[in-house]
C-alpha cells in the first residue's frame, strides 16, 4: 500500500503569502523536510486553473496525497474539495500572514512559523489515507417507533408517507396514549387573517379530539406494522442493522431489522400526592388529566364533580400545582402548557355547565405563548372566564367542597374561596427509561457535592423500566440531561442525543403539547430515515455527515483495559465476545474521543490517527534552548477554538510567532501521548483549547471536553517525572466568540515560559 | 454565481437563517438535491447576529460554524445568496421558481483577501450591526459570513471608490457590470423559512425610541454585547457611560392589538439572558424588569429561576407606561406596578425595549398562495400543496423550536419529491 | 347563609362582571383587560386615583360589588382618551369609567359629596329645564354647591371674568331670568322621557 502512495504538494502565493513569505523557501521545505514528491506553486491556487493544476496532479500524474498550503481549512472548501485523495492544508495565510505584523523584525520568525506549518501539513497528509466504506453497510429503511401515543403516531405516519416502512411498539392494548383520552384539544393555530379586536370575535376555541382518525389512519397504513401490547425486549446492533427484539405480553418474541429508531415513550403525571396542601385526597380536588376523564363523560353535557355527582357550578383552577417549585418532590420545570389546558378546560366548563358557571383561573405568569397561545386566552377571557394573578396557599376541604385559600397579588389581599371543584395543573415527568449514567463511573466530571446529589437521587429512585432494552456497553437506554428528559444539544441541534440512530420525540424530551409534539415526532421521523440513508452508505451521523471513516484498531496491541468503551460519549463501543473492542462504526461519530483514551494508542482513523497529529508534532522545528525561540503547541476544537484563532487573525489580532496550532476533531480525541511526546521533544508549553463542560456543555461531542479535561489533570504526574513544570501544559475552554481571549492565552503561556523557563529537552 | 441545477425532486428552500439551513441540511444530508436561497449575502440569517443563546448562553456562532461546514461539504446543496423568490408557479411535486438575483458585484474569484475593503473610502451603516457601526462600501458582512465572499454595496458602483475596490483586486473579482438577472428553476417541494424581522420600535412611541439615544431596542443590546460587536462587547451608552442600571421592558410591541396581537415567545427569555450580560459586566449591576407575564415555560423555567434569584434584579409587573429624560440623558420609567399598585418614576441609565418578531414577509408579499394568520404567520394548511413552512415563518418560536420545526420541514418536503421519485421511476 | 358566607360566595364569580356587562355602557369589555397597568401609568390624573382602572377591572372580577360602585374613582376620569389608545386589548376605559359611574349613580351610590357626581347633577337639572345648559346658571349654582357663604367667595373672586364675559357678549346677564329654552322644548322632554322609559324597561329586564 505505501508504495502507491505519490505525494504532491502545492503553495498558493496569493492573498499576499507571496509578498509576505519566501515561496522558494516554503516549495524546499515542503520537498526536503516534508518529503513531497513533487511541490509547485500557483498565484491563485483557489482560481480554476489552479484547482485544475491539483485535479491534473491525482488525474494525470496519480498523486494520492495532496498538500495544500494556501489559507485556512475553512476556507475555499468547495474549491479545495478533492474527495478522491488524502489531503492536508497549511494555513499560511489566517494562521501566519494574517497572524503577524509586517515588519522586518518579525520577518523571520514569521518565515519560520510557515515552514512549521508547511512541515507539518506534509506530515499529517503523509499518516492520512482517503477513508474507503467498510462494506458492511446495506440501507435498511425500517424505522422502529417506540410509543403508541400521538408523537409516536405521527411519526410512524410521517415516516410511512416518505415511503419508509414502520414497526410501531405500543406497550397497551391500543394506541392513542394519552390523547385519546382528552375530550377537546388546545387549538393549535392563531386567529384568522382578517379577524378583528373585540370582546366576541372569531378566535380558536377547543378542537375536537382527532386521535381516533389518527389511529385509523395509522391502522389503514400499509407500511406500518402496529404491535400492540408489545414492548421492545432487546435492542442490539447499530443504525443500519439494528436487531429489535419486540415481545408481546404473553411472551412471543419476533425479532426485527431495523434502520433507525424514534423513541416516543411519552409522560406521566405528576404525583400530586407530593402536595398534600393542595388538597389532593379530597375527591373534589382533581388534577387536569382526571378533569379530561370528566368532561369526557359528561359528552356534551354539565360536568358532575366526583364526590357526590353535583353538577360543577363553580370551578377553580389552581395552576403551576407542584411545579416551577424548588420545593422537595416538586418539578423545578414547568409543563409550560398548563395554563392553555386551564383555559381549554375553563371552556368546557361555560359550554357545557352554562355561562354562569364560574371559573377562575389563578396563575402566577400566565404562559399561553406564541400567536395561537395568545388568542387562546383572548379565548377564555371572551368566554368570561375569570384570570388572577394568585399565589395558592392551601386548598382545604369544607363548606360545600373545597375552599382555595390564595393572595390575590393585583388587590394584594388573601383570599379564601369556594368551589365545587379545583382542578390542579399537574406537570409532566417524562418517561424515560433508566438514565445509563446515572450513578455510575461516568460520574468524573462532577464535583463531589454532585456526585452526593446523583447517589442521594439513585437511592430513592424506584427501579424504572427500561424503554429499549439497548444491548450496549453504556446501558439500557438514552442518556438524560436534566429531570429525566434526554440529552440533546438542545438549541441548534436539538435532536441529537448519545445514542446515534436513535431519536426521541415528544415529551419525553421535553414537556409540549399535541401540536408540539406532532411538529418534533415529523422532526425526529426525519432524523431517523436519514440515518437509515446515513449508515446505509457508511457516512458519519451529525455533525461529520460525509465522513466516510471509521475507527479501527490494532487487535495486537489492544490490552482489553476498555477505556475506549467507557468513554466514548455515545456509547458507541462495544465489547466482542473476547472482550475487544467492537466499534458499531454506524454508532460512531467519528469524534476520536476513543483514540485519545487508548493508552497503548492502537485506535486511528483513516483520516485521524495518532500518528496524523503526533508527526505534525514532531515535525515543527525546535530551536536550541539559547535561541530565545520558545514553541508552544496548541491543540484547539476545530469547530470552535480553531475559529475564533481564525477569525482573531482575520480581525487584525496578532498571534503569538511561537505558536504552532493544531486543529482536533473535540479534546476528546486528545492522547496523552501526544502531550508527552511534545514535551519530551523540546516543547515549552503546551494549551488545549476545548468547548464548555458541565450541564450546559457546549462541545458537540458531548463529553469529548469533559474527558479530555480529566485526563490532563493527571498530566502533572508526568510532568514531574519529566522535572517539568505543571503550569507548561494547560486547558482551556474556549468559545468561537473569544476572538481576543483565544490569543491571549497563548500570550498567557509565553509568559509563564518566559518565567519558568526554556524546556530543557531540547535537542 | 453558482449555476442552479434543478429538477422536480429538487427542494427549494427560501431563506438561510437557522431555519432554513436546518432544513437545507437535513434533506441534502438524507441524499435529497437542495436549493437554499437566501435574500442576504450570507448565511445565519438573524442568529447570526446574537451573542449568546438562551438557556446555555452558549454561542449561536459555534451552531453556525458547524453548519456552514455542513453547507461547503455537501455537493447536494446549491446555495444562492442576494437572491429573492419572486414567483412560484405549479403544485406539489412540479413548480417552477423565479429568483431575482441582486448583483454582489464580486464574483466567485474572491478570495476574502480584503484589498477591496482597504482601497474603497466611502462607508455606510452596518446592517449586520443595525446601523450602530459603519463598514466600508467593500465589505465583508461579518467575519464567519459565508460565502466568505465580499461585497460590493451599490452606492458606490458609478463611483470613484468602486473604481478603486476593482483597481485593488489582483484577481478579478470585482465585476462593476454585474447587472440584476432572474433566473427560472424546477422544484418539487418548498421550504418557506423566511423567518422574523424585529419590530419597528419607532412605532411605539411613547417609548421614544426615535427620540432618545439611550433607549435601544433588544437584537441592539445583543450586538452591543458580542465582543464583535459596534461597541467591543461593552455595555456603554453611546455618549460613553457604562449601562450599569439598566431597564428591559417586556412586550415592547407584543400582545398589544395597536401593534402585535400575538406573543413573541423568545423576548422574555432573552431580557433573562440579557440580564446576564450586565450583571457580568459590571459588579454593581442593577437590572429592572418590566413585564405583563414572564413566559420561561418547561426547561427554561430554571433559568428564570436564577435570575429571579439575583439580588442585584428586580422584576416589576407593569406594561410601562412611558418613557421620558432628564437633562443627562437617562431614560426614566413610568408606569404603575400592578402588584398592589404603586407608581413608580425609575431613572436608569439604559432602556431596552424587548421588541417583538413580526413576520419578515409582509402580507400580501407572498408570492405564492399561501395559507397565513391574523399575524401573518403561515399556517399548516392542505391548501399549501407542496410548499411547507418552516421555524419563524409559522409562528414567534425560539430557536430550540425553530430547528425542531424545520427539521420536521425538510421531511415534509421529502415525502413531495419521494413521490415525485417514485412517480418517475 | 350568613353574610360572611355570602360575601365569600359572590368572590371572583361571574355575577358582578355578569352585571356589569349587562348594565354599564362597554361594560362587555372588563373581562379582556389583561391587567397590564398601562392605563394606570398613562392616565394624567394618575396620582388621584384610589383605584386605577386595571384595578377596578380586576376588582369587578373579583366580585367587588360595593367598592367598585361607591368607588370615587371613575368620577375622576377627565376624558382624555389616553388610557383608549394605550390598552392593548382596546379597551374603551373612559366609557367605561363613565359607565360605571352612571351606574353607581342609577344605583344611588355615589360616594358622599363627590364633586363631579354633584356637578354632574347640577349640569343634568340646569340642561332639562331648557334643553339647553345655561351657563350663567350653572356656573352660580356650581359656586353655590358648598354653601352660601363659599359661594358669595367664589363669586366675588370669579367677578373680573365675569364682567370681562359680559363686556366681550359672551354672557347674557339677561339669562339669569329664566333664560331661553331650546326651540321645541316639549319635543326635547318627549325625548328624554322616552330614553327614560326604555331604560327603566332594560333595567327591569336585567336588573340592576
Amino acid at each position: 500500500m505505501a508504495d502507491d502512495k505519490k505525494f504532491a504538494g502545492f503553495i498558493c502565493t496569493g492573498c499576499g503569502i507571496g509578498e509576505r513569505l519566501d515561496a522558494g523557501q516554503l516549495e524546499t521545505t515542503a520537498k526536503r523536510d516534508g518529503k513531497m514528491a513533487t511541490c509547485q506553486q500557483h498565484e491563485m491556487l483557489c482560481s480554476k486553473e489552479g484547482v485544475q493544476l491539483i485535479r491534473d496532479a491525482i488525474d494525470k500524474d496519480g498523486a494520492t496525497h495532496v498538500m495544500i498550503a494556501a489559507c485556512s481549512r475553512r476556507a475555499k472548501v468547495e474549491a479545495f474539495s478533492f474527495t478522491d485523495v488524502a489531503m492536508s492544508r497549511a494555513n499560511l495565510r489566517e494562521g501566519v500572514i494574517w497572524a503577524r505584523p509586517e515588519n522586518d523584525d518579525n520577518q523571520e520568525t514569521t518565515q519560520e512559523m510557515a515552514d512549521d506549518y508547511i512541515r507539518m501539513a506534509c506530515a499529517e497528509v503523509k499518516y492520512m489515507n482517503k477513508p474507503k466504506m467498510s462494506g458492511e453497510q446495506a440501507l435498511n429503511k425500517n424505522i422502529l417507533v417506540v410509543g403508541g401515543g400521538v408523537t409516536g403516531m405521527t411519526a410512524a405516519l410521517e415516516t410511512a408517507a416518505a415511503g419508509f416502512p414502520v414497526h410501531l411498539v405500543e406497550k397497551t392494548g391500543a394506541l392513542g396514549g394519552w390523547a385519546a383520552k382528552w375530550h377537546k384539544r388546545i387549538p393549535g393555530r392563531a386567529a384568522a387573517d382578517g379577524v378583528g379586536n373585540g370582546t366576541n370575535v372569531d378566535l380558536p376555541m377547543p378542537m375536537d379530539n382527532d386521535v381516533e382518525q389518527m389511529v385509523a389512519a395509522v391502522e389503514a397504513s400499509e407500511l406500518i406494522t402496529v404491535h400492540l401490547n408489545s414492548t421492545v425486549t432487546k435492542t442490539s446492533g447499530a443504525p443500519g442493522r439494528f436487531s429489535v427484539d419486540i415481545t408481546t405480553e404473553s411472551g412471543s418474541t419476533a425479532t426485527e431489522n431495523i434502520g433507525a429508531i424514534v423513541q416516543a415513550s411519552g409522560w406521566k403525571e405528576f404525583d400530586a400526592s407530593a402536595i398534600p396542601s393542595l388538597g389532593s385526597s379530597n375527591a373534589d380536588v382533581v388534577s387536569n388529566v382526571e378533569l379530561e376523564a370528566l368532561a369526557k363523560a359528561a359528552g356534551d353535557g354539565p360536568i358532575k364533580r366526583p364526590s357526590d355527582g353535583k353538577e360543577v357550578k363553580s370551578v377553580v383552577f389552581v395552576q403551576n400545582a407542584g411545579q416551577a417549585s424548588t420545593a422537595e418532590g416538586h418539578l423545578p420545570y414547568h409543563s409550560g402548557i398548563g395554563d392553555l389546558i386551564a383555559i381549554k378546560q375553563a371552556i368546557y366548563f361555560k359550554a357545557q355547565n352554562g355561562k354562569d358557571c364560574d371559573t377562575t383561573i389563578l396563575f402566577d405568569n400566565l404562559r399561553t405563548p406564541g400567536a395561537a397561545g395568545e388568542d387562546f386566552y383572548r379565548s377564555g377571557q371572551q368566554q368570561m372566564v375569570i384570570f388572577s394573578k394568585g399565589q395558592v396557599g392551601e386548598v382545604t376541604s369544607g363548606g360545600n367542597g373545597a375552599t382555595v385559600s390564595f393572595k390575590d397579588l393585583i388587590l394584594d389581599e388573601e383570599v379564601k374561596l369556594e368551589a365545587d371543584l379545583v382542578v390542579l395543573d399537574l406537570g409532566m415527568v417524562p418517561n424515560s427509561g433508566p438514565d445509563p449514567y446515572a450513578a455510575n463511573e461516568s460520574q468524573e466530571g462532577m464535583t463531589d457535592e454532585e456526585k452526593g446529589d446523583a447517589k442521594a437521587a439513585a437511592e430513592i429512585a424506584v427501579p424504572i423500566d427500561s424503554i429499549l432494552n439497548l444491548d450496549y456497553r453504556q446501558g439500557s437506554d438514552l442518556p438524560q440531561l436534566k429531570w429525566g428528559f434526554t440529552d440533546s444539544h438542545f438549541i441548534c441541534f436539538p435532536y441529537e442525543t448519545r445514542r446515534t440512530g436513535i431519536y426521541a420525540a415528544g415529551p419525553v424530551r421535553r414537556p409540549m403539547d399535541i401540536k408540539q409534539a406532532q411538529d418534533d415526532a415529523t422532526g425526529a421521523a426525519m432524523k431517523a430515515i436519514q440515518a437509515a440513508v446515513n449508515a446505509g452508505q457508511g457516512s458519519a451521523a451529525h455533525p461529520r455527515v460525509g465522513d466516510l471513516s471509521y475507527p479501527s484498531f490494532r487487535k495486537e496491541g489492544c490490552t482489553q483495559c476498555k477505556r475506549c468503551t467507557v468513554e466514548c460519549p455515545f456509547g458507541a463501543i462495544n465489547e466482542d465476545e473476547k472482550r475487544y473492542p467492537m466499534f458499531n462504526e454506524s454508532r460512531c461519530r467519528r469524534c476520536g474521543t476513543c483514540m485519545g483514551a487508548c493508552p497503548v494508542r492502537v485506535i486511528s482513523f483513516e483520516n485521524y490517527s495518532i500518528d496524523s497529529v503526533g508527526q505534525q508534532i514532531k515535525a515543527v522545528d525546535i530551536p536550541d534552548e539559547f535561541s530565545e525561540k520558545p514553541r508552544i503547541l496548541v491543540m484547539a476544537c476545530e469547530n470552535d477554538a480553531y475559529p475564533a484563532l481564525d477569525q482573531a487573525a482575520m480581525s487584525g489580532q496578532e498571534i503569538s510567532p511561537w505558536a504552532r496550532i493544531i486543529p482536533v476533531r473535540c479534546l476528546g480525541s486528545v492522547s496523552l501521548s501526544w502531550v508527552t511526546d511534545a514535551m519530551n521533544s523540546g516543547y515549552d508549553g503546551i494549551i488545549m483549547m476545548g468547548c464548555q463542560r458541565g450541564d450546559d456543555y457546549q462541545c458537540h461531542f458531548v463529553r469529548g471536553s469533559t474527558m479530555a479535561a480529566e485526563r490532563m489533570a493527571k498530566v502533572g504526574d508526568t510532568l514531574s517525572t519529566l522535572n517539568l513544570e505543571p503550569e507548561r501544559v494547560i486547558v482551556h475552554e474556549v468559545a468561537i466568540t473569544d476572538i481576543e481571549r483565544a490569543p491571549r492565552l497563548i500570550k498567557d503561556m509565553e509568559e509563564v515560559v518566559e518565567r519558568v523557563g526554556m524546556s530543557p529537552f531540547k535537542f | 454565481m453558482t449555476e442552479v441545477v434543478a429538477t422536480n425532486e429538487t427542494i427549494l428552500v427560501v431563506g438561510g437563517g437557522i431555519s432554513g439551513m436546518t432544513a437545507a441540511l437535513e434533506a441534502a444530508e438524507t441524499g435529497k438535491k437542495v436549493v437554499l436561497v437566501e435574500k442576504r449575502p450570507y448565511l445565519g440569517g438573524r442568529v447570526s447576529q446574537l451573542y449568546k443563546y438562551f438557556p446555555k448562553l452558549c454561542h449561536p456562532t459555534c451552531g453556525l460554524e458547524i453548519n456552514q461546514r455542513r453547507a461547503k461539504m455537501n455537493p447536494n446543496l446549491t446555495i444562492v445568496t442576494m437572491a429573492e423568490v419572486t414567483n412560484i408557479e405549479g403544485e406539489a411535486g412540479a413548480y417552477t421558481a423565479t429568483v431575482k438575483l441582486s448583483p454582489r458585484y464580486v464574483n466567485d474569484n474572491c478570495t476574502g483577501c480584503g484589498d477591496c475593503a482597504r482601497a474603497v473610502e466611502a462607508e455606510f451603516d452596518d446592517e449586520y450591526n443595525y446601523g450602530m457601526s459603519k463598514r466600508k462600501g467593500a465589505y465583508l458582512p461579518h467575519v464567519m459570513a459565508h460565502p466568505m465572499q465580499y461585497v460590493i454595496d451599490p452606492r458606490i458602483v458609478g463611483s470613484d471608490d468602486g473604481q478603486k475596490a476593482k483597481a485593488a483586486c489582483k484577481y478579478d473579482a470585482v465585476d462593476l457590470d454585474m447587472q440584476e438577472r432572474e433566473i427560472k428553476f424546477p422544484a418539487g417541494a418548498v421550504i418557506w423559512a423566511t423567518g422574523w424581522q424585529p419590530y419597528d420600535a419607532a412605532k411605539i412611541q411613547p417609548y421614544g425610541y426615535d427620540r432618545f439615544d439611550n433607549v435601544i431596542t433588544n437584537v441592539e443590546f445583543e450586538r452591543m454585547a458580542d465582543p464583535k460587536g459596534p461597541t467591543g462587547g461593552k455595555i456603554v451608552r453611546k455618549d460613553g457611560k457604562e449601562a450599569k442600571n439598566v431597564a428591559f421592558i417586556q412586550c415592547a410591541g407584543s400582545r398589544d392589538r395597536n401593534h402585535l396581537y400575538h406573543c413573541s415567545r423568545i423576548c422574555c427569555m432573552a431580557s433573562l439572558k440579557q440580564t446576564h450580560y450586565v450583571v457580568d459586566a459590571y459588579e454593581d449591576a442593577k437590572v429592572t424588569i418590566y413585564y405583563i407575564d414572564i413566559r420561561a415555560i418547561d426547561r427554561f423555567e430554571d433559568f428564570y429561576q436564577t435570575v429571579k434569584a439575583m439580588d442585584n434584579v428586580t422584576f416589576v409587573k407593569s406594561k410601562v407606561a412611558n418613557v421620558i429624560t432628564d437633562k443627562e440623558g437617562n431614560p426614566i420609567c413610568r408606569g404603575v406596578d400592578t402588584e398592589g399598585y404603586h407608581r413608580y418614576e425609575n431613572t436608569h441609565d439604559l432602556v431596552v425595549l424587548a421588541t417583538g418578531m413580526e413576520p419578515s414577509v409582509a402580507k400580501g408579499d407572498f408570492p405564492v398562495d399561501i395559507v397565513i394568520n391574523r399575524e401573518g404567520f403561515i399556517e399548516p394548511d392542505a391548501a399549501n400543496g407542496g410548499v411547507f413552512a418552516a421555524g419563524s415563518a409559522s409562528d414567534a418560536l425560539d430557536v430550540n423550536r425553530a430547528v425542531q420545526h424545520a427539521t420536521g420541514a425538510a421531511l415534509k418536503a421529502i415525502q413531495v419529491v419521494n413521490r415525485v421519485a417514485r412517480a418517475e421511476a | 347563609m350568613s353574610d360572611m358566607n355570602k360575601a365569600m360566595v359572590e368572590k371572583y364569580r361571574n355575577s358582578f362582571l355578569s352585571e356589569v356587562e349587562a348594565n354599564v355602557e362597554e361594560g362587555e369589555w372588563v373581562k379582556m383587560c389583561m391587567q397590564c397597568g398601562v392605563c394606570a401609568g398613562s392616565c394624567p390624573l394618575g396620582d388621584a386615583w384610589e383605584h386605577t382602572p386595571q384595578k377596578i377591572f380586576m376588582m369587578i372580577r373579583a366580585g367587588k360589588r360595593d367598592e367598585v360602585l361607591a368607588s370615587d374613582s371613575m368620577w375622576m376620569c377627565t376624558s382624555c382618551y389616553n388610557c383608549i389608545v394605550r390598552c392593548p386589548r382596546e379597551l374603551p376605559i373612559t366609557h367605561i369609567m363613565h359607565g360605571l359611574a352612571h351606574y353607581a349613580k342609577r344605583l344611588g351610590i355615589v360616594p358622599q359629596g363627590q364633586p363631579t357626581a354633584k356637578f354632574a347633577q347640577l349640569f343634568w337639572d340646569n340642561l332639562i329645564k331648557k334643553g339647553r345648559v345655561n351657563e350663567l346658571k350653572l356656573g352660580l349654582s356650581l359656586y353655590f354647591m358648598n354653601g352660601f357663604g363659599e359661594g358669595i367667595k367664589t363669586s366675588l373672586k370669579m367677578k373680573d371674568i365675569g364682567l370681562g364675559m359680559v363686556k366681550t357678549k359672551r354672557m347674557n346677564p339677561m339669562e339669569m331670568l329664566g333664560g331661553h329654552a331650546v326651540k321645541d322644548l316639549s319635543g326635547f322632554q318627549k325625548v328624554i322621557k322616552k330614553a327614560q322609559e326604555l331604560e327603566e324597561a332594560r333595567l327591569a329586564k336585567h336588573g340592576a
